[in-house]
């Protein structure tokens, strides 16, 4: 009790020593809750920025395992050795579809669907859309575009997704089977619109399409008319198709200055079919297929192939964390990898959230040290300062022990007080300082990811995803995958932070009354009074 | 039977100084005692072995029986002794009437309404209400050296030490705190040990102990020697 009322008149007596460290701790307790709050509101979108969320994931082949296996093997120790590299490769196809369905009847998948593109060239009257003047489109497209070198194929493949177009022949347009109309995912998300007619059956085998407002406009096409496309390998077999509907695609998604080698890889050049009917169309193609066998006894065929990827759809995370295990349980291949364009561009749009987290970690860390070093000084000095007092009240009877509390309990009152006060100016500023420090954030880490893509021509994302592109992939590919960075947070002060921040303030104020309270304990009141003045 | 005594008290505050040597005093309760001596001759170091701020180098201070050095010194300063400092050592940032009420604090004594008690005793000083709610630093020497009284007085002591306690007061007043102290030694059969300079002190007293000084090394002029002492 006399602690307690002695600590209040000394806190209530001496303003101006207790302003200043009041000062200190409102600083530090402002920043600290701030930090914080920023370390929490990460935390928490990492772990439930996508719970309830569905997902969607495929596999795929692992390139990275693929080059790394292939260096393994080389003999030339280190560098990766190509032969190998392309063994391993032929080895570990993609997946078939049989086998993706296989996979699929997983208890964690919710459902799975499939695309499968195939390039075809104009026929007939009609033109591929190009933005270029349109010679260069119409009159030596197919076969030009084989002369495309093979290194550069090479290197283009290298940084997309499975989607390439390995060795196949490249076309003036892309054709694009849907499974189901889940597998539509740009139909869904509203990214593209039917502006007029209608949606295929999706079910259907007959060859009915969706073209895009710009290739029906550039060649005066409606609805009921038919286009005729060419098997890009063999130009006289060829196959209508019904124009059903046309499609616009409301995000331009910078179409005009993106470098190409195709028309193909413009998506104003998609053409949308079901499954079923590019599936026909192949199996024809197939059947009436001539094989020759060049110089180098390698065999081609004439035969329209196409590339199938599958996207399975999980309800939540941890289904799909759960499918991962499985697929290694069910005796996956090393080399494949399931993955989930969903998760990665959370994950890189956490980028940099992630920065200012740990950039607010060291901050946090440094405003400690500091707050507490000034503490100890001026606790020093205020010690020095109130000798006197000390050896009054020790004189007067008052235990040394009782002394030494008192002035704790003065220093945890002011902390305590500041504390809440900092919190306050935290609580006040945290929201809006940690979306200010975060759009900072962003737009360095874009500025960064442009230079990159300046430098380099592709999307670095880390190395990570970047460029993975949803199932029906490979068409779409070449379109830049901007990642959208998470760029506000909720950076609120909960009860659990205000708890650290008074374990931050005990913390403090015992570590710099320490030296108080050493003091306090070791001298006799003579002694004080004696060497007073 | 006397409640204070000193036996062969000696004191030094380092090897070559010497302060007290072979102190043989007794204190009983119920009277008043003056110890007289000149400027440095040991009479602040003397009253601080018996209010326990120190121990003594030789020989032992016995209280109520007990050897002072054995008891907790901080319950016998609190509980048994009150000091009048002769610097007063009271708290500037408290007011007079705080001061008081510290002390009556530190005792850890059951003691009803304190603020009333406090200004009673302060009112016993001739300090108002003004004063007594006035701070420290904003009250002259002698309205300092009252409220040093009072707060001596507050916890009802045994033992009262008063060091120089009417120096700085005028002798009228000086006569109204002797009566006091006869008063409480007298009436309320205390023990009332004061240190004075003062011959009027000296006279009203029950008996004086002259504190004579060490052999001095130095030789020095009078003069000198009359010079106050720095510090104690
Ligand atoms: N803390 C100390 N350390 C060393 N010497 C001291 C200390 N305090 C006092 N002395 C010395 O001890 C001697 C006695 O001092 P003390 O204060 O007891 O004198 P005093 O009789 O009270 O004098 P005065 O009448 O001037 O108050 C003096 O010579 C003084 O210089
Ligand atoms: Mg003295």
């Amino acid at each position: 009790m006399m602690i307690l009322i002695n600590a209040f008149k000394s806190i209530t007596r001496s303003k101006g020593r207790n302003i200043l460290i009041g000062i200190i701790v409102v600083t530090v307790a402002a920043s600290s809750s701030i930090a914080l709050a920023i370390k929490s509101a990460a935390s928490t979108a990492k772990e439930t920025g996508l719970e309830n969320q569905t997902i969607t994931g495929s596999i795929s082949v692992d390139r990275q395992k693929l080059m790394e296996g292939a260096q393994g093997d080389g003999d030339s120790g280190g560098q990766a050795d190509m032969g190998s590299m392309r063994e391993l490769m032929q080895q570990y196809p993609d997946l078939s579809l049989d086998e993706l369905k296989t996979y699929s009847e997983s208890d964690y998948v919710k459902e799975f669907y499939y695309t499968a593109s195939a390039s075809l060239n104009a026929a007939g009257d009609v033109e591929a859309y190009s933005t270029e003047s349109s010679s260069t489109s119409s009159d030596d497209s197919g076969s030009e575009q084989n002369g495309m070198p093979d290194g550069m194929r090479g290197g283009m493949n290298g940084g997309m997704d499975s989607s390439g177009f390995g060795g196949m022949t490249m076309g003036d347009f892309s054709i694009t089977g849907y499974s189901s109309e889940s597998a539509m995912t740009k139909f869904i998300s509203g990214e593209s619109k039917i502006s007029s007619g209608e949606m295929f059956d999706v079910e259907s085998s007959d060859l009915n399409c969706l073209i895009s407002n710009e290739l029906a406009v550039f060649n005066g096409l409606s609805v009921g008319d038919t286009i005729t496309l060419a098997n890009p390998n063999a130009e006289d077999e060829t196959y209508s198709f019904t124009i059903v509907g046309i499609y616009t695609n409301t995000s331009s998604a910078d179409s005009s200055n993106q470098m190409r080698f195709s028309t193909a890889q413009d998506p104003a050049n998609l053409i949308c079919v079901s499954y079923n009917a590019l599936k026909a169309v192949t199996d024809n193609s197939e059947a009436v297929a001539t094989t020759s066998t060049d110089d180098n006894g390698s065999e081609t065929t004439t035969a329209l192939s196409m590339q199938t990827s599958g996207t399975y759809v999980f309800s939540d995370k941890t289904n799909y964390e759960s499918f991962s295990k499985e697929l290694t349980g069910k005796g996956l291949s090393e080399y494949y990898t399931l993955s989930s364009s969903d998760i990665n561009n959370y994950d890189s749009s956490l980028v940099p959230l992630e920065n200012l987290s740990s950039f607010a970690t060291t901050l946090l860390f440094i405003i400690l040290g500091v707050g507490a070093i000034i503490l100890i000084v001026l606790n020093i000095f205020n010690i020095r300062e109130r000798k006197y007092e000390v050896g009054v009240l020790t004189a007067i009877g008052i235990k040394k022990g009782k002394v030494a509390m008192q002035y704790i309990t003065e220093l945890l009152a002011v902390t305590f007080i500041s504390v809440i006060i900092g919190t306050g100016i935290g609580a006040a500023a945290s929201v809006p300082v940690s979306n200010n420090l975060l759009a900072l954030q962003v737009s360095s880490q874009e500025a960064a990811q442009n230079s990159q893509q300046e430098n380099f021509g592709r999307a670095g994302g880390g190395g990570q995803g970047g460029m993975q592109t949803r199932g029906s992939g490979g068409m779409f590919g070449n379109s830049t995958n901007a990642v959208e960075y998470l760029d506000t947070i909720d950076a609120t002060i909960s009860i659990e932070i205000l708890g650290q921040l008074v374990g931050i303030g005990i913390l403090l104020t015992i570590l710099s009354s320490l030296a108080g309270v050493v003091f306090v304990l070791r001298y006799e009141p003579l002694k004080i009074l004696a060497n007073r003045t | 039977m006397s409640i204070l005594s000193l036996q062969n008290v000696g004191f030094s505050y380092n090897k070559s100084t010497k302060v007290l040597q072979d102190i043989n005093y007794e204190f009983e309760k119920g009277r008043v005692y003056a110890i007289v001596g000149r400027s440095g001759a040991g009479k602040t170091t003397l009253l601080s072995l018996l209010s326990g701020l120190t121990s003594p180098t030789e020989g032992a201070i016995i209280f109520d029986g007990k050897d002072v050095r054995k008891i907790d010194r901080y319950k016998y300063r609190s509980h048994y002794v009150g000091v009048v400092f002769q610097q007063f050592n009271l708290l500037p940032h408290l007011t007079a009437v705080e001061n008081v009420e510290l002390s009556m604090r530190a005792s850890g004594k059951h003691i009803p309404e304190k603020r009333k008690l406090a200004m009673e005793l302060l009112d016993k000083v001739e300090l108002d209400d003004v004063l007594a709610k006035r701070r420290i630093l904003k009250l002259s020497g002698g309205e300092q050296q009252r409220v040093a009284i009072a707060r001596a007085l507050s916890y009802n002591p045994d033992i009262i030490l008063a060091d120089e306690p009417t120096g700085n007061l005028d002798l009228a007043t000086q006569e109204e705190i002797m009566d006091i102290f006869q008063h409480l030694a007298k009436e309320e059969n205390k023990c009332i040990i004061i240190v004075s300079h003062s011959p009027e002190v000296a006279n009203s007293v029950d008996e004086v102990y002259e504190l004579a000084p060490l052999k001095e090394k130095r030789r020095k002029k009078p003069a000198m020697e009359d010079k106050v002492q720095p510090e104690n």
